[in-house]
């Protein structure tokens, strides 16, 4: 029990300062992009001399890089991440408002993709043959081509609920490696032994293939929360679902550079949050006798 | 001959076909990408446009063949771009170990935590919306290259890993040579076949993800074609149903992706 806390405690701390350097990261990137410092309000015709010169000070203070990122940080750390340019409201309230509904769909989706790809995984070693095999490559090699923007206007036209749409895009990724450990797992001399002794192939699967995958397993749910973060700004823009992905596709084409800088920061600490998680589970996996 | 290598030689073959149709789009098709038939918008099939034309009046097959040449080329160019940081770094945290390794595989790690998908819109957003066509390609098919290689880098790092500790090297080692020749007629040789492989395998995947920002209205822009900048016209569900020969340009870009993945198997698989 003791020795787990090095390791969580290391894992936090790599966490905090992946956090940071991808704030960091970000906020230089919005920082030298090219148009930085201009404000649409200075063009305003209604503005005296002083209003204008008040607003170009306001961004002169920002040009210290040192003073920017302290600024920066200073806010977040109490809540404020800043005004959207665009949509002229502060970042924590859309995020807050948009944040559950991409949360439910990339949960719902990552569920659904996995229980389709561990069942099908599972039969397709159970009931080996020609049949299985190539009817699942057909399947998963049409859905891999497919880009994820296509898939979501499939869904859009069908009025399919979100989840479903990121579940198809992320499910054939996680089907290919899962079969691809399973059948490394099922290869195993302790899985052969099992099955010389006559065990019969379920539960063969359930209680040596699916333990000695466990971890790699483990170690794929991190990157597949990963992965359908990414194909959730194409579906639920193209699906029109206010979530966190809309938000970060309406920040792009609108050019809201301080609603980008929020979101890859979000982004960053979600990630980086559920691949800790998922290392720090697969440890504790293996560590089991 | 088994199955597969028959299929692997059947989509050779189409890509081959592929690129030639494209290659030799001036050939094929009189008409611009760009030319507009202002009296023929929407138009079904016929003699003089046989995929007929889009809403703004262009022959659809110009702009397939020409977007086929654009997306099917530049994305080899941003794998290429891809696979030689991927080898470069890859090789050197493989090789030299320490903190060389200790630092490259940290910034790989942190690249690989954000969605690519997610990284190139918000570097997309950064640059100004309206570039110039060209310069919105080179752009995209840029931040492909650049941002497409942490998954490669892993891959190219464990093999040069294992290279580092193999016996051959040892031995070369222990022979005097150099550090300049033990890469050169050591290491690259026995790297090569994995390079090709994280090559070959980056292309799908950045045709996909152009596509996608195309059709998100962040990758090439119009009068320019790709991939992506066509499937935008799946939007219009009402036109697909009446004009379904629209879905030509969708057939290819899943046909030429499957190619590619029965060619060479996907990154998952190569694990």
């Amino acid at each position: 029990m003791k020795s787990w806390f090095p390791t969580l405690g290391q894992r936090l701390l790599s966490l905090l300062l992946l956090t940071i350097l991808g704030g960091i990261l970000s906020a230089t990137l919005v920082r030298f992009s090219p148009g930085y410092g201009m404000d649409v309000r200075e063009l305003d015709p209604r503005l005296s001399e002083s209003s204008v010169e008040a607003i170009r000070s306001e961004h002169h203070q920002d040009a210290n890089l040192i003073r920017y990122y302290v600024k920066y940080f200073a806010a977040a750390a109490h809540g404020d991440f800043g005004v959207s340019e665009s949509l002229d409201r502060p970042i924590a309230e859309l995020v807050t408002e948009r944040l559950p509904a991409t949360a439910r769909s990339v949960l719902l989706g990552v569920a659904s993709a996995w229980s389709l790809a561990l069942v099908l995984s599972g039969l397709g070693l159970v009931a080996k043959g020609w049949f299985p095999e190539v009817s699942s490559a057909v399947l998963i090699g049409f859905l891999l081509s497919l880009p994820s923007a296509v898939v979501a206007l499939a869904f859009l036209y069908l009025r399919g609920p979100v989840f479903l749409a990121l579940a198809v895009v992320i499910f054939p990724k996680i089907f290919r490696f899962t079969r691809n450990l399973f059948l490394h797992a099922d290869d195993q001399p302790h899985v052969l032994a099992a099955r010389a002794r006559g065990i019969g192939s379920c539960r063969v699967f359930l209680h040596h293939v699916i333990p000695s995958a466990a971890p790699a397993l483990m170690a794929l749910l991190g990157i597949s929360l990963s992965m359908a973060f990414g194909a959730a700004i194409p579906i639920e823009a193209l699906c029109d679902s206010p979530g966190i992905g809309q938000l970060a596709w309406y920040a792009a084409i609108n050019r809201d550079l301080p609603l980008v800088m929020n979101l890859t920061l979000i982004v960053t600490l979600v990630t980086v949050a559920s691949n800790s998680l998922a290392g720090f589970s697969s440890r504790l996996v293996v560590r089991q006798p | 001959m088994s199955v597969k290598r028959s299929a692997r030689i059947i989509a050779a073959v189409i890509l081959a076909m592929v690129t030639l149709l494209a290659l030799g789009a001036g050939l094929v098709t009189p008409y611009s990408y760009a030319y507009q038939f202002r009296d023929l918008p929407q138009a079904a099939p016929s003699s003089a446009h046989l995929l007929g034309t889009d809403p703004l009046g262009r022959d659809l097959l110009s702009r397939l063949l020409y977007g086929t040449r654009l997306s099917l080329f530049l994305a080899p160019a941003a794998a290429l771009l891809t696979t030689l940081i991927a080898g470069l770094l890859g090789g050197v945290a493989g090789l030299f170990g320490g903190w060389h390794e200790r630092f490259i595989l940290a910034i790989a790690d942190l690249s690989m935590a954000l969605p690519l998908l997610f990284v190139l819109i918000a570097l997309r957003a950064m640059l100004p919306l309206d570039v110039s066509p060209l310069i919105s390609v080179v752009a995209t098919f840029l931040m492909l290259g650049l941002l497409g290689w942490p998954s490669s880098l892993r891959v190219v790092w464990a093999t040069t890993r294992s290279i580092r500790e193999s016996d051959f090297l040892l031995l070369a080692r222990s022979s005097g040579s150099t550090s300049i020749r033990l890469i050169l007629r050591h290491v690259f040789p026995n790297l090569r076949p994995v390079l090709l492989a994280q090559f070959w395998v980056s292309i799908p995947v950045f045709i996909l993800a152009e596509s996608t920002l195309s059709m998100l209205g962040l990758g090439v822009m119009e009068p320019l074609p790709s991939w992506g900048n066509l499937l935008r016209g799946l939007e219009n569900f009402s036109a697909i149903s009446a004009n379904p020969w629209r879905l030509v340009p969708l057939v290819l870009l899943i046909m030429v992706v499957v190619c590619f993945q029965l060619i060479f198997p996907a990154q998952e698989d190569l694990a």
